[in-house]
């Protein structure tokens, strides 16, 4: 294999690792933002916070986890034939379906994208033009332009009214990673269809 | 298209897709998203997405990683150990007792966690290695504890009936409730059926003779580590409710403060005293600790104190204390239960999220009126007969299609049309989870089946696997049969907590 | 010529949209036949709540019926939409606001604005609570878990309550579950309706709000692609649908009230309640100031309710 996608495999698989490793950790924020929504509830007044807290922990938690969990293979398979057949023949149709896979996580992304452009007050049909013109804006113009270029800000339509930004750019950056991890995935198939274990 | 032949389509894809082994979220995820965006028109494409914000919202969704982070507590500390041990001593010198206990064990199990993966995953490490050392049948033992993990979502809490509950938009209360019957209905006829063949075929499960119980009988060198804060804690609160000195609600506040307190004071000899009991009654002693977990969790919600997802916070929160004062909790169980948690976690959830956007895309494509309009109007079916008939279906499907994705894609379809036809979905919920069990252990495929395989000892086969399950299963389409000829088996429970 | 096809959904659940909106859009399909016809789908079915509006600009779904509140939508009328508090007292009040005052037009701005077309606005039912425990006083207020509107939650915290929003179709199940202690979206009719006086005991006669203002709305480019007749047939229906809930809720509420079994009434006195309705001026400043197009509606809400207030019975009493 090629040195590149040898250090491409290494990179994404060790920054996935220490990603999904942080992730891991956040069960324990869930249960202690829930387990204070049931002492506030008892003792003081209960908390508006708790719960959309607790749902964008959750969030995270899946999706930045997910390329962790993915190689950790705990993604699970119908393997009625797929169990039997040798590491090859798996190797072989994995390298063409992970494409599926990839082609549902771009739709997935891209969905993710045109939410968060949305979530920063872009209405249009160009998402990734509106961030295009955002980053050039604040390296020609200065962050005062890109700022400007930002309009109606979605805030959650509860009375606690957070914003949608930060959890929705969790989802973008979540997918992204998920797609990176696929495609070490195929390079790793490729691999072992030229015999090279990685 | 018209609506019948997308339906096809759809369906088609995903089995297809699904033959190829590429993981199950993928593809599902991929013959939604492509349908999504080749066949719906404008906007379509954003739909995938949409479906991550439906399940942000889903709040009971919040339970599913406490209870998979509880069931990995209990299995990988092993405090399930003493439990197994207590039905092993107390059993064994029955004919066919340990398979016996292994059941009563799944259902201890069972309530303490909401997946069967937990039930299985202890039963194939505690139980079966020591059953067949001691000669029991391979095949007998392998059934048994695939049949007894099964209770694990039938007996609360159980994550499968807080999906339907979503679904089916049913209080999960009830549902959970409803279960209880049900399961230890199931618990006795697998007993009844256990003990019967022992006794035909005493060689199947040996009785255990008097020599081997007999370091039981002994004092042991285990102690029983009282604490007393933990102690005041579980005679005192109840008292201080009965006698109006502290609301009901207060009493989760007191109880987690004597929690935390037994914890801090572990180790500090002033707060605790071993006691040294005999083997045998020490381990009747430890039985009672599932019951804790269970009602710590349970007795807060069902009384409406505490809602459903602080619940299953304050229910994993117990489990992880109740294996630190064990003593259990060391780093590499640690490690090992954050990291499961995580992994069973983002499987369900990346299924669920492919699944959703799947079900919004094949319900706005026309398709879910296509499967309503072929059940109700072309084929002219009584209304029990169409129950059946999805009863079947989800047997076939079960076949094939992950269970999870089952759920989010298929009960959305029938759940309302079993409303519309007049029948009760509490009820239906119930038949719902113990006829998707049967086709998750029935082969040639089946969820539980690979999980079994993955799990046992080499010396059995898949064969071994296959022939074991058919007893158990013929013993579960009995109990289905029996709660669909009387429903009250089912609502005798919640009708009488919550007075339907 | 082929059918034109529209996707509809509706903040309602099934069994309030039986009422809401199904009869005029069924109406529509026969009358349209081959023309046109729209699918309709239900609370969360196709996207969240919270995602309506975005879907409905980008084209996802065509139309929408909803409060301007609930859909989350990105203008400066939004916090005005659903219930706004004390901002009518009897539901005619709503399409006079809207006919007479000059909030269509207002309305018909911003939304052109932000790419979605503002068909009409009509009145819903009145804002009460239903709750496990009765409510005799503001004080038995504090604490309550109440599932509301975006802005009459934040209106009602300064009185201790705790505003919940989750999915519409899933506050049954919350009610149960403990989620939550009550509600505050609707009159007794829907109590009744979709189930929740099943699992609520108490109702509250006092109110926040005596209609709430909803609307029907649609992608500004599939608006424009219909012709003439249909976009007609099309108001021709919401007008309907507006008119069918004027008096279904009207007479609905007072019939449940005197006739309805599963829910006992209570009050707070007047001049406690008193209390809460001069915490709404405050609160109208507050909106007010937050932007010229806010000032403006604001400024007709108070002129309407002036000219209410000379114009006496039967438009207000005391
Ligand atoms: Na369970
Ligand atoms: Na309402």
């Amino acid at each position: 294999m090629p040195k590149l996608i040898l250090r491409y495999i290494r990179a994404v698989e060790a920054m996935n690792r220490v990603i999904g490793r942080f992730a891991m950790y956040l069960i324990f924020a869930l249960i202690a933002v829930l387990l204070w929504s049931s002492v506030s509830k008892t003792f003081f007044n209960p908390s508006l916070w708790t719960l959309e807290m607790a749902q964008f922990i959750m969030v995270a938690y899946y999706i930045l986890g997910g390329p962790y969990s993915m190689q950790m293979g705990s993604n699970v398979r119908m393997d009625l034939f797929y169990g039997g057949w040798t590491t090859r023949t798996k190797a072989f149709v994995d390298a063409f379906t992970v494409l599926f896979l990839m082609t549902y996580l771009g739709i997935l992304l891209y969905g993710a994208v045109s939410s968060m452009a949305y979530s920063l007050g872009y209405f249009g049909l160009e998402p990734f033009s509106f961030f295009g013109d955002i980053i050039v804006a604040f390296f020609t113009e200065g962050p005062s332009a890109a700022w400007g270029k930002i309009g109606y800000i979605e805030r959650s339509s509860t009375a606690w009214r957070p914003y949608l930004w930060p959890v929705k750019s969790i989802l973008c950056f979540g997918v992204f990673l998920m797609l990176l991890q696929c495609l070490a995935e195929l390079f790793r198939d490729i691999g072992r269809l030229r015999g090279v274990e990685i | 298209m018209p609506y019948e032949l997308i339906a096809v389509v759809m369906f088609a894809g995903m089995m297809l897709m699904l033959m190829t082994g590429q993981r199950v979220f993928g593809a599902i995820g991929f013959v939604g998203a492509v349908a999504g965006m080749l066949l719906w028109g404008t906007g379509g494409v954003e739909i995938p997405f949409a479906a991550s914000m439906k399940l942000m919202k889903w709040y009971p969704l919040l339970t599913l990683p406490m209870f998979i982070f509880m069931g990995y507590v209990l299995s990988e500390s092993k405090i399930a150990d003493d439990l197994y041990r207590m039905f092993h001593v107390w059993m064994g010198p029955v004919q066919g007792g340990l398979a016996i206990g292994t059941i009563g064990l799944m259902v201890l199990v069972s309530a303490m966690n909401g997946l069967s993966v937990a039930g299985m995953a202890i039963g194939a490490t505690i139980a079966l290695p020591e059953l067949l050392r001691r000669g029991y049948d391979k095949i007998l033992v392998t059934g048994t504890i695939q049949a007894g993990s099964s209770l694990g979502i039938l007996v609360p809490p159980s994550v499968v009936l807080v999906l339907y509950a979503m679904i089916a938009r049913q209080p999960v209360g009830q549902l959970w409730l409803a279960g209880v019957v049900p399961g230890l209905l199931m618990a006795t006829m697998f007993i009844i059926y256990i003990y019967i063949r022992a006794k035909m075929q005493p060689d199947l499960g040996p009785a255990m003779s008097h020599e081997e119980l007999a370091e039981y009988d002994e004092i042991s060198t285990h102690p029983l580590r009282l604490n007393f804060i933990v102690l005041a804690g579980i005679v005192l609160v109840p008292l201080l409710v009965k006698f109006d000195v502290i609301a009901p609600k207060s009493a989760i506040g007191f109880a987690l403060g004597a929690a935390v307190l037994g914890f801090a004071t572990r180790a500090m000899p002033l707060f605790y005293r071993d006691v040294f009991l005999k083997e045998k009654h020490r381990l009747l002693f430890s039985g009672v600790l599932p019951l804790a977990i269970f009602a710590t969790m349970m007795v807060p919600f069902v009384n409406g104190w505490t809602s459903l997802v602080e619940s299953s916070a304050i229910g994993a929160m117990t489990a992880f204390i109740a294996a630190i004062l064990k003593g259990r909790m060391n780093k590499a169980v640690f490690e090992t239960t954050v990291r499961s948690t995580l992994g069973i976690s983002c499987m369900f959830m990346w299924i669920i999220l492919a699944a959703l956007g799947f079900g919004a895309i094949f319900d706005g494509l026309g398709a879910v009126k296509a499967i309503e309009d072929l059940f109700t109007a072309q084929l002219g079916l009584s209304p029990w007969m169409i129950l059946i008939l999805m009863q079947l279906s989800f047997i076939v499907m079960g076949t094939f299609l992950d269970d999870t994705a089952m759920l989010v894609i298929v009960a959305p379809l029938y759940v309302p049309l079993v409303g519309a036809l007049g029948f009760d979905l509490i009820w239906y919920g119930v038949l719902y989870t113990i006829t998707t069990q049967i086709a998750y252990m029935t082969p040639p495929f089946g969820y539980n089946l690979f999980l079994m395989r993955a799990m046992a000892p080499p010396e059995i086969g898949l064969k071994d696997i296959y022939i074991s399950i058919i007893p158990f299963a013929a013993v579960m389409v009995v109990a289905l049969a029996l709660i669909m000829a009387f429903p009250q088996i089912a609502l005798w429970l919640p009708d009488l907590v919550y007075g339907r | 010529q082929s059918t034109i096809k529209w996707r509809m959904q509706t903040y309602a659940g099934t069994a309030l949209a039986e009422h809401v909106v199904k009869p005029a859009i069924d109406m529509f399909n026969q009358i349209a036949g081959d023309r046109m016809q729209i699918e309709l789908f239900y609370a969360d079915q196709l996207v969240p709540t919270g995602e309506l509006f975005r879907a409905m600009q980008r084209g996802t779904i065509d139309a929408v019926q909803s409060d301007d509140d609930s859909m989350a939508s990105p203008t400066e009328v939004t916090v005005f939409g659903g219930y706004f508090p004390f901002g009518s007292r009897y539901s005619l009040d709503v399409p006079v606001l809207f006919n007479q005052y000059g909030l269509n037009e207002i309305w018909d701005e911003e939304y052109s604005k932000v790419g979605v077309k503002h068909i009409s606005a009509g009145a819903w039912d009145p804002c009460h609570f239903a709750t496990k425990d009765p409510i005799r006083s503001l004080a038995d207020l504090k604490g309550k878990r109440v599932f509301t509107f975006p802005t009459a939650g934040r209106f009602l915290s300064q009185f201790g309550v705790v505003p919940v929003t989750l999915p519409w179709e899933d506050i049954e199940v919350a009610l149960q579950t403990g989620e939550l202690d009550g509600v505050a979206w609707s009159g007794i009719t829907e109590d009744y309706t979709v189930g929740w006086a099943d699992v609520t005991n108490y109702f509250l006669t006092n109110n926040i709000s005596g209609a709430w203002a909803g609307s029907f709305f649609a992608n500004q480019g599939r608006w424009n692609e219909l012709p003439e007749d249909l976009q007609t047939l099309f108001r021709v229906c919401c007008d309907q649908s507006h008119y069918y809930r004027q008096w279904w809720y009207w007479g609905g509420e007072a019939s449940l009230r005197v006739n309805g079994p599963k829910m006992e009434l209570t009050s707070i006195p007047d001049a406690e309640w008193k209390t809460v309705e001069d915490a709404a001026v405050k609160f109208w400043d507050e909106i007010a100031a937050e932007s010229p197009t806010k000032a403006k509606v604001v400024e007709i809400f108070k002129k309407y309710n002036a000219d209410m207030q000379k114009a006496g019975r039967p438009y207000r009493y005391g």
